[in-house]
Formats: structure tokens, sequence, C-alpha cells
């Protein structure tokens, strides 16, 4: 038996497990692991819950200004943002001669949309979310919820928003 | 120590393979669900719906709980037989 010959069956005896099989799941620890994922959900539908129980969204407080109205033309938008806040949101002159306000951050996944101009659509390109810019309602695309919206009110030439009556009723 | 486990392994040992296979069938059929309840009271919560938080998150712990007393039920193996 040649010397190489004899190290490699030394090396083998000290070494009993294939490299192969030593990185194998087994199925009990499969079975195991399952419950752990599903220890994580359970601990992820508490924490949302709690957050919404504990920590509720606060609507925006009080009037804010946006623009003057000649300084929107129609099909134009403004994007703007409330003191003290950092969401952005989108005035909208809609072609009708409405104002509407929405949150300018798809419900998707955050990017941001825009208004597209003489359809009535308010367009994510992320993925090619739509809303209704009437009512911020989803009418195409992936996003699951409408877009959350301000309520616009006027005081002479001066454009205002304020937190969404319907939201805070619902 | 024989229980009624071991002498069941002892008459079959091809059952632990059905066991095993049944105990992750329904584990993965838990998990499914409760990934299905995590996300729609994530999207509830988002869209200012709490009245389904509590019951979503009960229904969650309670597959956790089914799941986790599952594994009493996990067979150990063969290696007492050798």
């Amino acid at each position: 038996m040649s010397k190489e010959d004899n190290l490699n069956k030394s090396w083998k005896k000290d070494f009993p497990i294939l490299k192969q099989q030593a990185t194998n799941v087994s199925r009990r620890d499969f079975a195991k692991f399952l419950t752990l994922v599903s220890g994580g959900l359970m601990v992820g539908s508490g924490l949302v819950a709690a957050k919404a129980y504990l920590l509720p969204k606060e609507a925006v407080a009080g009037e804010h200004f946006v623009c003057k109205k000649d300084e929107v033309p129609s099909g134009g938008t403004r994007a703007f943002v409330i003191e003290g806040s950092k969401i952005p949101y989108i005035l909208i002159h809609l072609e009708s001669g409405e104002f509407k306000a929405y949150e300018q951050k798809c419900t998707h996944l955050s990017c941001s949309v825009f208004y597209k101009p003489g359809t009535g659509i308010i367009h994510c390109p992320c993925h090619e979310g739509s809303f209704d810019a009437k009512t911020g309602d989803v009418i195409a695309g992936p996003p699951p919820r409408a877009l959350p919206k301000l309520d616009v009110f006027f005081k002479d030439n001066d454009i205002y928003v304020k937190a969404s009556e319907e939201e805070i009723l619902s | 120590m024989s229980n009624f486990r071991t002498s069941q392994n002892k008459a079959n040992p091809n059952k632990l393979n059905i066991i095993l296979s049944t105990l992750i069938f329904i584990l993965i059929m838990n998990v499914t669900i409760q990934i299905w309840l995590l996300y729609a009271s994530l999207n509830n919560a988002l869209d200012n719906n709490k009245e389904i938080l509590i019951p979503a998150f009960i229904a969650s712990l309670i597959l956790f709980l089914i799941g986790f007393s599952w594994l009493y039920f996990l067979p150990s193996g063969n290696r007492d037989n050798k």
C-alpha cells in the first residue's frame, strides 16, 4: 500500500461524514424550523395589533396653506409638505375645476405617484398602479388601498388643506 | 422504557415516514394561513380598520400553539432499536 493510499484511508476514518451529508437538513429539524417561523409570524401579528392600538397614526392637525389658486393651472399639480411632517403630498387641479390633495406615496411600495393630465388618473410608474384622481381609489395594478387624502378648501384665492373628515370618521 | 410509540416503531418502521410527512404538511399549512393573516392585518392596520387586528392575532396564536403542541408527536427516530 502506497503512503498516499494509507493517508487517504486514515483521513476518511477520522471524518466519516461526507461534506454533502453534513449540510443536509433533517425533516425533524425542518419541522422545528417551521414552528419557529410560525412563532415569528404570531409575534408579528401581535406587534401589528399593538402598534395600531398603542401608537395610532395621528391625523393632520389644523389647517395648512398650500399656495394660491392661480399658481396651479388646470391639469397641473403641486407637491407640498405639511410643516412638522415629512410625508409628501400632491395637490391636483383637475380638468373639471376641482382641487384634490393626496399623499404622494403609492400604497403598494411607497413610490411617488404623479397625475396624468387629461386622464383623471394618478399613476405609479414603479408597478403600473393607477388611482382615480377624484376619489383616490385604486383603479388598476397592485396597490392594496386607496391613497390617503386631505380635504381642500379655499379662503379667497388661497388654497388650504386639513385632515379628511371621511378618514377621521372611519 | 417502552411506550406505545416505540412498540409501533418496532412493528412498522415505515410509519415514521408518514407521521413526519403529515406533521410537516400540517405545519406548512399553518404557516401559510399565518402569512395570510399577517398580510391581512397589516393592510387593515394601514387602512385604519382596527377591528380585525385582535382576532387575527388570536387566530395566529392558536395556529402557533397547535404547531407547537404538534411537535410532541415528532418521532425521535429508530435509533433505540438498533
